[in-house]
């Protein structure tokens, strides 16, 4: 019998979890180990912060799922990997602290045999000093952050009604911030949000993001193939911009905020500072922050995981310039090096680096977006490493299953506002999500990347958001809904 | 004097010769049956690239 354990309960963790049991059976055990005690759909927060959504849609309790399922579930921290185990015990072990189950504090050790780690990432608030929750800006990275976001978008829109201008400045809260395509939804949920409660010309709204072109979306943006042209995401994007007057600011960092003023840097190195009655700035993210220890109980932090707490993997992290990048410096596997039985997916893996060409400002200021490893590319990584230890429990030699994100593809449905008839999305598909200028001269292949905007890619997001919710409960035909 | 926090006082990014969409796009947008026909082609398109491209060695 093996133990598996898996660190993590987002998209990565969870659908390696599910698939792990799917493949092992009652023979073996699948433990998750979560600090949280809901799973939550992220891509729908975007409407849950402008109150189209109540947060209970995006969000049901994980014990149920796993209890039916018959995985072992933790509500608890991974506070420390013993890859070899310690000098007592032989067996590799993850520290632990409880954060519920009424056991919050308390410490325990998990063994395990095969272990995934998808912590997923640390929100980083604080390298910006006065964003985030606790400061002056808002959030839609967790449900509760995006229910605060909808009551203070509310307020905002009350005194438009009453009369008062409002300057609203939605984006990317630091140089380095990646997932800019919830960003790009949310501002353009905001203006639809605005539109139809009629106060639009009350509302200045600015889009600030880090990427050096609108349309970069942290991954170098894409050349679309459109009725016999070849296209550019920039200037898609930009038409949508122009249509709904959203007002864009393009390589900013941020550097702080106070009230009521953000101060940012752009790419020619000139500070700014820019006032808002209402905010939304996307976190840098971070690794969880994972310590790892060697036998002999010497860390070994350094050696497993990257300065920014990402999981090193089989991914080749030589640096190297912008104009060396290669898609086979991505992992194919997500295994550990000098460990078989240790993964990482989703976010926790390292990536090699970035996607989008990395910029500095005069005064060397990064503005660098990182490279988005949510929605597919996650459950698709973790499933992948779910496929490798079923196989490797019934053969320690069996190869690993591949999933390299310079080979995989990934749609991506940008809402731009809701309504079953009145909505809109821009809907997205690339292939790879990495580029492989090696096999593709634009990058991509430009018969599968596209972009299409329309009520259709409304309907494509709201369906995704009962698709994956229905299999993330393991219901019934789970296994046949795609990653 | 301009308030230097203020949105028009801003690097803001000149979109003004990006493609507008004509009256006939936008109508297109919201056009039911034009935009269930895209829904379709579109779940395609999701479902080709999930069997051709979510094979981790697909070339």
């Amino acid at each position: 019998m093996a133990d598996v354990v898996v660190l993590g309960a987002g998209v990565a963790g969870h659908t390696a979890a599910l698939h792990l049991k799917r493949l092992l059976g009652k023979e073996h055990t699948v433990t998750v180990v979560t600090p949280n005690s809901q799973w939550n759909w992220i891509p729908s927060n975007i409407w849950v912060g402008v109150g189209d959504m109540p947060a209970e849609k995006v969000l049901f309790p994980l014990a149920d799922v796993y209890r039916k399922q018959k995985i072992e579930y933790l509500q608890a921290k991974a506070v420390a990997i013993h890859p070899d185990g310690s000098e007592t015990d032989p067996r590799p072990f993850v520290d632990i602290e409880y954060t519920g189950q009424g056991r919050a504090g308390e410490p325990g050790t998990v063994h395990y045999d095969y272990l995934i780690n998808a912590t997923g990432p640390k929100l980083r608030f604080e390298a910006t000093p006065g964003m985030g929750p606790g400061g002056y800006t808002h959030s839609v990275c967790t449900a509760d952050h995006a229910t605060h976001a909808a009551h203070a978008l509310e307020a905002s829109i009350a005194k438009m009604r009453a009369g008062e201008r409002q300057t609203l400045v939605i984006g990317m809260g630091h140089g380095t911030c990646t997932c800019q395509g919830a960003a790009f939804e949310y501002v353009f949920n905001v203006d639809h949000t605005i539109r139809q409660a009629g106060v639009r010309d009350l509302a200045t709204i600015v889009y600030l993001t880090n990427e050096a072109a609108l349309g970069d979306f942290g991954v170098g943006g894409m050349v679309f193939d459109q009725e016999g042209f070849q296209t550019t995401s920039e200037l898609w994007t930009k038409s949508l911009f122009r249509e709904r007057g959203v007002l864009a600011i393009v390589g900013a960092h941020v550097e702080r905020v106070e009230d009521g003023v953000i101060h940012y840097e752009t790419l020619d190195g000139t500070k700014h500072s820019l006032a808002f009655d209402f905010s939304m700035l996307i976190p840098p993210f971070g690794g969880v922050g994972l310590k790892a220890y060697a036998r002999d109980g010497g860390d070994i932090t350094d050696t497993l995981f990257a300065p920014s707490g990402f999981m090193k993997v089989d991914a080749d992290y030589t640096p190297k310039p912008y104009e060396q990048w290669k898609a086979t410096d991505w992992p194919s596997t997500y295994e550990v090096p000098g460990y078989r039985n240790l993964f990482a997916v989703g976010i926790a893996f390292a990536p090699p680096h970035a996607i989008s060409k990395p910029l500095k400002t005069p005064n060397g200021t990064a503005i660098a977006p990182a490279p988005p490893r949510t929605g597919m590319p996650s459950g698709v990584t973790g499933k992948a490493a779910a496929i490798t230890i079923a196989r490797r429990i019934k053969n320690p030699d069996a190869p690993a299953e591949p999933a390299s994100m310079a080979h995989m593809g990934a749609a991506c449905v940008a809402s731009a506002g809701t309504g079953l008839t009145k909505g809109s999305a821009a809907a997205m598909t690339m292939l790879p999500v990495v580029p492989d200028y090696d096999r593709y001269p634009t990058g991509r292949d430009v018969r599968e990347t596209r972009g299409e905007l329309g009520l259709h890619g409304h309907w494509v997001k709201l369906m995704l958001h009962y698709l994956f919710l229905y299999k993330a409960k393991a219901k019934f035909g789970w296994p046949l809904i795609p990653e | 004097m301009t308030d230097p926090t203020a949105p028009t006082a801003q690097p803001l990014l000149d979109v003004s010769t990006a493609p507008l969409p004509t009256q006939r796009t936008l109508k297109m947008r919201r056009n039911i049956p034009f935009q269930l026909v895209r829904f379709v082609a579109f779940d395609l398109r999701i479902m080709r690239m999930v069997l051709k491209g979510h094979k981790g060695d697909a070339h």
